[in-house]
């Protein structure tokens, strides 16, 4: 069954204008990895050159924050991930 | 106490049971800071004159552009090159001449934001950028001043309510800063926005409703969609919690 990705508004040209993307993992991170894989044009826009989320890139699960496990926290069947980007205009 | 005149003005909302002769005497009471008079700022402080906050002081250092107009409403063509808090002052004041507005052209900076604040009750966050919105997180958090949240980009928006010392804080849940850029903005989405904001002081005000604590709303414009997140106070929180190493 595996999960659904909502994709910031910003990045959909990143994943062919698809609002969301199916994915099937067991953590945050995993998930994620399937999600670069599939669009490599997303991986600088979510990971540093360590390999560690950007500090404005926040993932919700079911509309929860994942912080502060975020990549490490479990998922499971059914969930939804909203990968979003820290907005700031005014 | 409130003036005939005040009576008849505030009529449709009077009327409402929630808010009566009492919560519009607590409105005009109130002493609001909007920080911005750009997008965001032009429509909560367009509903606040409006609905009879009765002291608004708005800060904000640029003057109007061309490229300003298709969402800042509170200036007009004629405005170009002026000041926006001149612009601002002017169009509030010819709105509801009731309601004391004070208009100041400044930087907000972390030398100035004290005195800037004031006398001020509430904090309407209505800045293009996250540098000074943190430094407005940070004064509400010593000040315990409730801050009203706002930001938008493109056919998005967002917003929070923060009561401190109780609810998540900005910086609990925004950990970065973004690279600057020159945003993209359809019109309409900082006046979604700016309302909402608009809408939750006067809650607050009035002491009415839910808030949008521990909450950050987000306004998805394109698919006509608003989503509540969830957030939660960060123990380890830069601005309201124990000082934490964050990763760049």
């Amino acid at each position: 069954m595996g999960q659904i990705i909502r994709i910031h508004q910003a990045l959909r040209h990143l994943t062919n204008n698809q609002s969301a993307v199916e994915v099937d993992g067991k953590t945050v991170g995993k998930c994620l990895a399937e999600l670069v894989e599939r669009f490599p044009g997303m991986k600088p826009k979510l990971f540093g050159t360590n390999g560690k989320l950007l500090s404005y890139v926040d993932i919700y699960v079911n509309a929860e924050s994942s912080y502060p496990e975020e990549l490490d926290k479990a998922v499971n069947d059914g969930d939804t991930l909203s990968v979003t980007i820290i907005i700031a205009g005014g | 106490m409130l003036t005939i005149d005040e009576l008849e003005r505030y009529d449709r909302q009077i009327m409402l049971r929630e808010i009566g002769k009492e919560g519009q005497e607590k409105l005009k009471k109130a002493r609001v800071f909007i920080a911005g008079a750009g997008g965001l700022g032009s429509t909560a402080a367009i509903y606040l004159t409006a609905a009879g906050i009765g002291n608004i002081r708005i800060v904000d250092r640029d003057t109007v552009e061309l490229s300003n107009l298709n969402r800042q409403v509170l200036h007009w063509d004629e405005d170009r090159g002026r000041s926006k808090v001149d612009s601002a002052f002017e169009k509030l004041k010819r709105l509801n001449p009731d309601v004391k507005i004070e208009a100041i052209q400044e930087t907000i900076t972390e030398a100035n934001i004290n005195s800037l604040l004031a006398g001020c009750e509430l904090i309407v966050d209505a800045m293009d950028n996250l540098p000074t919105r943190y430094l407005l997180n940070k004064a509400s958090l010593k000040h315990h001043i409730p801050f009203f949240h706002g930001a938008v980009y493109g056919f998005e928006g967002r917003a929070m309510t923060i009561i401190p010392p109780k609810t998540a804080c900005l910086r609990c849940v925004y950990r970065g800063v973004p690279p600057e850029e020159r945003f993209p903005v359809m019109g309409t989405t900082p006046a979604v926005i700016g309302c909402i904001q608009a809408t939750e002081v006067i809650k607050y005000i009035l002491g009415i409703g839910k808030l949008l604590t521990n909450t950050l709303l987000n306004y998805d414009a394109l698919n006509m969609e608003f989503r509540a997140f969830k957030v939660k106070k960060d123990p380890h929180c830069e601005h309201c919690g124990q000082v934490k190493e964050r990763s760049k």
